[in-house]
């Protein structure tokens, strides 16, 4: 009994580090541009798709799939970046949603006509399992918890200590204040939406050996998943993001034990609204943004 | 770019109270006169695409005067036409009632249940509201799919009868396109006129006070909670009749009547046709039940094509085309 | 003044597009014999993986016709229309078919809930509506003598696949306890109605039941519930896409080869199985076609399909090339075009598929053997054939 409950925190621990990974690009990009992204899910799919491409196309080793995945991503992420989200920049929340979820209907229906929509299997990556502390998990996982780990630190580092960092900050407090004193708002917002996509596109080639298929529609679910840790973690708040995932994520691994995988998807929302009933900006308040 | 979105819809408003009667109303009748012959000569597609359009003119009526009038942008739609088309269609299933039986109890139903799922919402702020809202549709489609002993969960409902009406011992079925296609055009006008005539009174000046400054309105004395929580509750209504009249047209409904996609849909043709403005979301739910009709010519381009041209409705159109609905009214008015 | 411009020119585009394609039709009706044929499927959107594949084994079948003479000299001409798995969408692309496109038959939809608000437009237009992927019962229940006359269906219900996995699982293997893992739509649900119906026949019981979400990729936290339940196998109706994922995490939870897979979600596949080796390995499945199936026409499918679109077919790929094949032979024997005498002629039509006899019952439901296998050194055996007919409720 006792040993269910721990596995199941660690599948918990396990799924909290694809969605953190991925919800903290989202929350960036919301805490920049002020835009709820209904495309997310879509950089997502595109980094595996990239990989896959690499994989299946030209025969390239896993680690090289990653980075092709991930740079494939990006340069998407720059031109989507600066036709589209630029210009969100001030603009109200019903724009944001209509414009991203145009983005999402060109990328995901794109990627359908160029590699037909039938569902593809993903080949790469370590998929034996190992045992670890009593728990089997695939090598895979061991390598997303880790990565989740750095890109964790990575960004606190960065938002901390570097000149962007601390820009990109600055721009999620006062948007008007940062254009009187010299930060160039769109360079900032481009430059952490490409971020933000770059690293859902990560996520996307991590879990790929994991979740093997690989299909054009697969980002939506991502979306839809993301969503509600952003809110729950504070918008743009990345400690809270990273917090507000693992809580998902454990929490969905006891509800599909105890009470049934169907209602795991509600988990998300029903945790949410219960949170925001309690506290109406979220679990850690917005305002320490980063 | 928020406030000049908003201060041009005032201005749209003002120039048509500047101008007074004038074209439109005959252009109006013209057009109505126009919808009720139109069987005449359009066959049983545009008729189909026409009863979708005015099918979803209602939750989009409903979304109009939350998010186009009272400021409140919310996700919310899909769930309450799903609840509408759920109640309408379990009544004629199971109890056999006539259609107009089905179709009040609907709206009734769904208000009874926004209502007490609109108190917490409404006490959030902007992005929490719309992802609460968003959180409505999500679980109403998990309730819909888990409680199998009332809506059969994932099977759905099929053999949901026409709409019938029985009045004593007289009964007749609307049946075919066209019987349909008279159905929805009466409630779609029916709603579009208590769509005005709540816009047109008192309450309605209230809504846009609260949507241009929500403390301000609250400072000269406006309940802007109780007003929001109505507007939410109404909006909620008009979602439930378009579910009912959903589920009577297309026979089934399924855990799929529960799905984002209609609450995009609404919030597209309201956007797009011109938020806060009656005659921009009639004109949103043509235009944009024609625009997916007409890019069937390639199913494989339709859903790219259609992606750019919300792309192109956020940067060209901030305002929708109801401005330029009323840039074509000056235009004739210059000429005469 | 550019933008002005172009925003015109957008609107005026757009208004000639809506213009064009609703005036289309008038010119549509040809009067040359040719066999139109209108195929409903999600083809964009998440579902189109499952589209996809329904198309393309349509076109395929299109072309062999085509490249045969035609249908007694006629040609046959396909029109797609995208339903996204949306009832609404499903019906319009339908009434589209119908009424601008002219179209005589059409096959659709892979979801059932599609097919089911498809099945009223067909009928009132009096279109031969053929179903080649759709599991619902509901939609045969309705159609033939049950009331929809147009409607057919060439694809197992799930109420025989249930009892012949249940039968084999008891007999062969001596299980008892199960544990339910399917797809949480009608198609899982359905199956495992069924499924129940039979439990006590068999003196089975299930310990857990449990439904997963369409594009559920975490199955680690279920997986280990049922380890520790005392399962012995896992009951799986499910999607062919998740079935490579539950493989993998069978392995990582260790319970790959101690409990197996049984029900239908494509074991069979050279794909899945590589995917997963270890977790399929004694997997059972009802399945009414699979690309290892032994016959000469099955063969010749799966290698045609391959060269052509550069990836094995899948079920969905096969039925809509076969049920396309079916319509065909109908059309054939009908000697006319005519909607009725076709109909007549599918009622009473022998058609020899890649895996048997086809034919149709009293509700327009084909009569299709269901195919039992299960998989033995990563390789599919084939244990039967079984073919029943429906028990339909009173």
């Amino acid at each position: 009994m006792f040993y269910t409950i721990i596995e199941q925190v660690v599948n918990g621990i396990v799924s909290g580090s694809v969605y953190a990974i991925v919800a903290v690009g989202m929350t960036m990009i919301f805490g920049v541009l002020r835009a709820i992204n209904f495309a997310h899910g879509e950089y997502y799919m595109l980094g595996t798709f990239g990989a896959w491409f690499a994989i299946e196309y030209f025969d390239l080793p896993y680690p090289v799939a990653i980075v092709i995945g991930v740079v494939a991503t990006a340069v998407i992420a720059v031109v989507v970046g600066n036709i589209v989200m630029q210009r969100i920049v001030g603009a109200p929340a019903e724009a944001g949603v209509l414009a991203t979820l145009g983005v999402a209907l060109i990328l995901q229906n794109t990627v359908i006509l160029v590699f037909g929509g039938s569902y593809k299997f993903f080949s790469g990556g370590y998929i034996e399992p190992v045992t670890l502390f009593g728990f089997t998990l695939a090598e895979q996982r061991i390598l997303i918890i880790i990565v989740g780990l750095i890109v964790f630190i990575g960004l606190e580092l960065m938002v901390t200590y570097s000149r962007i960092g601390k820009a990109m900050r600055a721009v999620s407090q006062n948007i008007e204040c940062c254009a009187v004193v010299g930060i160039d708002v769109r360079h900032v917002a481009l430059w952490t939406f490409i971020l933000g996509a770059g690293l859902a596109a990560l996520s996307g080639v991590l879990t790929a050996p994991v979740n093997v298929s690989v299909y054009g529609g697969m980002g939506e679910l991502i979306t839809f998943k993301t969503l509600p840790i952003i809110i729950m973690g504070g918008l743009g708040n990345v400690r809270g993001t990273f917090v507000a995932a693992m809580i998902l994520g454990i929490a969905e691994s006891l509800v599909a034990t105890y009470v049934g995988l169907q209602f795991r998807d509600t988990v998300g929302f029903a945790t949410l609204m219960l949170v925001l009933m309690w506290r109406p900006h979220g679990l850690f308040s917005a305002q320490a943004r980063f | 770019m928020t406030e000049i979105v908003r201060d041009q819809t005032v201005t749209a408003a003002e120039h048509k109270v500047a101008t007074g009667p004038d074209l439109r109303v005959p252009f109006g009748l013209g057009l109505a006169a126009l919808a009720c012959v139109a069987p005449l000569f359009l066959g049983n597609y545009p008729l189909h695409a026409i009863i979708i359009a005015l099918i979803f003119l209602l939750p989009a009526h409903g979304l109009n005067l939350l998010l186009g009038y009272t400021g409140l942008l919310s996700l919310a739609q899909a769930a309450f036409f799903g609840i509408g088309a759920y109640a309408s269609a379990l009544l004629a299933v199971h109890f056999g009632t006539p259609f107009y039986v089905n179709f009040l109890a609907a709206g009734l139903i769904t208000g009874a249940i926004a209502l007490p799922l609109g108190i917490p919402a409404l006490r959030l702020r902007s992005t929490s509201f719309v992802m609460c809202t968003l959180g409505f549709v999500i679980i109403g489609q998990a309730i819909a799919k888990n409680w199998i002993s009332l809506t059969r969960g994932d099977m759905g409902l099929a053999a949901v009868p026409r709409p019938y009406f029985a009045l004593g011992p007289a009964s007749f079925t609307v049946s075919g396109t066209v019987g349909f296609y008279y159905l929805v055009l009466v409630i779609a006008a029916l709603a579009t006129l208590a769509v005005y005539l709540i816009v047109r009174s008192p309450a309605g000046r209230n809504m846009i006070a609260i949507r241009e400054n929500e403390t301000l309105a609250e400072s000269v004395g406006i309940p802007t909670w109780h007003y929001k929580l109505v507007v939410f509750m109404i909006s909620a209504i008009f979602a439930g009749l378009g579910g009912s009249l959903y589920a009577h047209y297309l026979t089934v409904v399924s855990p799929l009547t529960f799905q984002m996609y209609y609450s995009t849909t609404m919030l597209i043709i309201v956007l797009g046709g011109g938020a806060g403005t009656i005659s921009g979301v009639i004109f949103g739910s043509l235009l944009f039940v024609g625009l997916t009709e007409a890019l069937r010519v390639a199913p494989e381009l339709r859903m790219i094509a259609y992606g750019f041209f919300l792309l192109a409705l956020v940067f060209y159109f901030p305002n929708g085309f109801a401005p330029l609905i009323g840039r074509f009214w000056s235009f004739l008015e210059r000429r005469k | 003044m550019t933008i002005e411009l172009s925003r015109r020119g957008f609107c005026i585009g757009t208004a000639l597009v809506g213009v064009q394609a609703m005036s289309s039709g008038a010119f549509a009706r040809t009067e040359d014999g040719t066999v139109k044929l209108g195929l409903v499927a999600p083809m964009s959107g998440p579902n189109a993986r499952y589209g996809a594949f329904s198309l393309r084994g349509a076109q395929m079948a299109v072309k062999e016709i085509t490249a045969a003479g035609g249908i007694g000299g006629r040609k046959i001409n396909i029109l797609a229309g995208d339903s996204q798995g949306t009832p609404v969408e499903g019906v319009s692309a339908t009434r589209r078919l119908i009424d601008q496109d002219q179209v005589d038959y059409i096959i659709g939809d892979v979801s059932s809930s599609v097919t089911l608000a498809m099945q009223p437009v067909a009928e009132d237009a009096g279109v031969l509506l053929l179903n080649a992927a759709s599991s619902n019962p509901k939609i045969t229940y309705k159609a033939g003598v049950g009331g929809f006359k147009w409607t057919y269906r060439n694809y197992p219900t799930d109420e025989n696949r249930a009892l012949i996995v249940l039968q084999y699982a008891a007999e062969k293997k001596g299980f008892t306890k199960y544990a339910v893992l399917s797809v949480d739509s009608d198609y899982g649900r359905a199956a495992i109605e069924f499924t129940k119906k039979y439990l006590p026949r068999f003196k089975s019981q299930i310990l857990t039941e449990d439904y997963y979400k369409e594009g559920e990729v975490d199955f680690r936290s279920v997986l280990s519930k049922i380890r520790d339940s005392g399962a012995q196998a896992i009951i799986m109706y499910g999607n062919a896409d998740s079935t490579p994922i539950v493989g993998r995490q069978m392995m990582e939870v260790g319970i790959a080869g101690k409990i197996p897979l049984i029900g239908n979600a494509e074991f069979n596949t050279e794909k899945t199985i590589k995917a997963a080796p270890k977790a399929l390995e004694g997997a059972i499945e009802a399945a009414a076609w699979l690309p290892a199936y032994d016959s000469a026409k099955s063969k010749a499918f799966v290698e045609k399909f391959t060269a052509e679109f550069r990836e094995a077919p899948n079920n969905h790929a096969y039925v809509h090339w076969e049920t396309v094949h079916l319509l065909a032979k109908a059309i054939e024997q009908a000697q006319s075009i005519d909607r009725e005498k076709v109909r007549a002629a599918l009622s009473s039509i022998h058609y020899a598929s890649a895996v048997g006899d086809v034919t149709f019952d009293d509700h327009n439901q084909a009569r299709l053997p269901m195919i039992l296998l299960e998989i033995e050194n990563g390789k599919p055996a084939i244990k039967g054939a079984y073919s029943a007919e429906i028990d339909y409720p009173k």
